[in-house]
């Protein structure tokens, strides 16, 4: 009787205990998803959630007044604007996998890469989509894409640790051979002046290559940084890292400045563009599997008017 | 009547949390109010949180005297039936505490203190700003300056709960248990001394901390609950080995304590190594 009694108290022990630490950890039940603005200039706020019909974004462009998304978690390439809302442009049954990252010319031919499928695939003016260049021309695995001033398309290969050209006849040559030691061309930009920079998101390293093909390591070794995306506008560089969760701008011949770092359900950050306002959006992968997305706008904060201030 | 009963009840839960809330950030910033006001205090507070010796290594000589304590050979036997069952309790705390930071990404007081927005559904909604005191010990300052540079480590965006508080809570009070006089020593020296750090240098609130006791004791009882029952006859077993082979025993003993003293950071150390090398191994 008496065992029988003491093993009650410490079964209601145990139940209480587990009462309590239920109540203490569900009371300060929290956000999933944070953004803090490590430049407090900043403001940030939610453009676009799953409830447009994307699924999870991987590379995102403003062009002309619409967002192009290379939807990964759909197998997708759609495009979204106010009047038209959202649209697929290529879908899974094409044969595309996981669309990477994307560039548009002047006549708004769209190129993207996929890592999965592989090769460069081309959706023109008109809407008709075809193949580029595929695995058979050796493109295996495909990640980085960045329009060059001739013309041609700049692609990385993750497999082959190669940067190819192609040209808009579907002709593929080697632009970075292996001997220039990229391991993972991650993402590829060109700035104002020609220069094409390159992130590594394997070995952790942001290149910039001149016009006279030397290749330079602009950010190497620096802790915790890891480039996923890039993008130049208005004389910066846009960097997203996703493994630490934060955006960056680059200024030449200035520091590495974070702007904001993402975390929980916000940490996954992956393509980042930036529109004709010189307004940032930056894609998140919530959960890949489960399609889960968001489009984060980074702007700057409205100064306040005078009379606020004083 | 259910609806009403429901509606009763999750306004009574919300008045709760505001209160708890508001409770939690009194006492914090009562406790933070005594950072930088002394360069010595604060220092002083600075070496107990980084100080490994300071911080742990007393806890560790704790357990180290716990375990030779006992006057007959039952008693130490018990004693150390206690000790390893809250070492391994104490692993699991730090377990726990680990994935619920992962699951619930709440900032360092130190971090809220800048302009931070939370996803509340499909809405970036600004927090509120936390007052936080920066100590004037060298560590603080430069985290402070490296934070204002907007250089913020990851792992400060997820305190919820305190791993170190809930592990160094479980330690002493597994001590506790095992020897009354003892314990009362590790737990006195883990509240005022590394909790009470904690909250002072605005690492951690109340809360977080709250949190962390909660899942040590509960972590504890089920542990010593299980002990009594199914672990029984594997740690008598367990603990006569200790007192036949003595000097291996405390041979082992002196690398838990070590181990103890740095919050199990060797031992994380090489378990990330070994994940790395076999996602090394399995995909190149």
């Amino acid at each position: 009787m008496k065992q029988k009694s003491s093993a009650l108290t410490r079964l209601t022990c145990l139940v209480a205990a587990l009462c309590g630490l239920f109540a203490v950890t569900s009371c300060k039940k929290a956000p999933d998803g944070l953004v803090l603005m490590t430049d407090p200039s900043y403001t940030a706020t939610v453009f676009a959630s799953n409830k447009i019909g994307f699924g999870a974004p991987d590379g995102i462009l403003w062009n002309r007044g619409k967002l192009y998304l290379a939807d990964e978690g759909r197998g997708a390439l759609a495009v979204w604007s106010t009047n038209d809302g959202m649209r697929e442009l290529v879908d899974a049954q094409f044969g595309i996998d996981t669309p990477e990252d994307l560039v548009i010319d002047a006549e708004g031919n769209i190129f993207f890469s996929d890592d999965a499928a592989g090769g460069v695939w081309e959706v023109d003016s008109a809407g008709k989509q075809h193949l580029l260049a595929g695995k058979d021309k050796g493109l295996y695995s495909t990640e980085g894409i960045a329009l060059a001033p001739d013309g041609s398309i700049l692609v990385g290969d993750a497999d082959q640790h190669q940067i190819f050209r192609v040209t808009k006849a579907g002709e593929v040559s080697v632009f970075l051979g292996r001997e220039f030691g990229i391991t993972k061309p991650e993402s590829m930009t060109f700035d104002d002046k020609g220069n094409l920079y390159i992130a590594d998101n394997e070995d952790n390293v942001l290149y910039l290559l001149d016009k006279n093909h030397q290749l330079h390591r602009v950010v190497d070794r620096r802790d915790y940084f890891s480039p996923e995306t890039i993008f130049f506008a208005n004389g910066s560089l846009y960097i997203t890292d996703s493994n630490a969760g934060k955006l960056y701008i680059y200024t030449p011949n200035e520091e590495l400045k974070p702007i904001a770092t993402f975390s929980g359900q916000l940490g996954n950050i992956q393509g980042v563009t930036v529109d004709e306002h010189g307004e940032i959006y930056v894609s998140v992968q919530s959960d890949l599997k489960k399609n889960i997305g968001y489009i984060i706008k980074i702007g700057k904060e409205e100064p306040l008017p005078v009379a606020i201030r004083n | 009547m259910v609806l009403i009963d429901g509606l009763a009840m999750s306004a009574l839960f919300a008045e709760v949390v505001g209160q708890l809330t508001a409770l939690n950030d009194q006492i914090f910033s009562h406790v933070n109010g005594l950072a930088g006001r002394s360069w010595l205090f604060d220092n002083l507070v600075a070496l107990s949180q980084e100080n490994d010796l300071i911080k742990a290594g007393i806890i560790g000589c704790c357990f180290f005297a716990a375990w030779f304590s006992g006057k007959t050979a039952d008693e130490i036997r018990a004693h150390r039936k206690t000790l390893m069952i809250t070492l391994v309790a104490a692993v699991c705390v730090l377990a726990a505490t680990k994935v619920i930071s992962r699951s619930v990404p709440l900032p360092r007081p130190v971090i809220k203190s800048q302009k931070i927005y939370h996803l509340t559904g499909d809405d970036l909604v600004e927090m509120n700003r936390t007052h936080v005191r920066v100590p004037l010990d060298e560590t603080s300052q430069k985290e402070h300056r490296d934070l204002l540079k907007g250089d913020v480590n990851t792992n400060d965006l997820k305190s919820f709960p305190s791993d170190h508080a809930g592990f160094f809570l479980a330690i002493s009070l597994g001590i506790f248990f095992a020897s009354r006089r003892i314990g009362a020593l590790a737990l006195v020296w883990t509240v005022l001394v590394i909790l009470g750090g904690k909250l002072i240098t605005g690492a951690h609130t109340p809360l977080d901390i709250g949190a962390s006791a909660a899942i040590a004791v509960s972590v504890l009882m089920i542990f010593r609950f299980a002990a009594r029952s199914r672990l029984g006859h594997l740690l008598d077993k367990v603990s006569s080995l200790t007192l036949r082979h003595s000097a291996l025993s405390s041979a082992i003993l002196f690398a838990v304590v070590f181990e103890i003293a740095s919050t199990l950071f060797h031992v994380r150390h090489f378990l990330a190594l070994l994940v790395a090398a076999r996602r090394y191994l399995m995909f190149g």
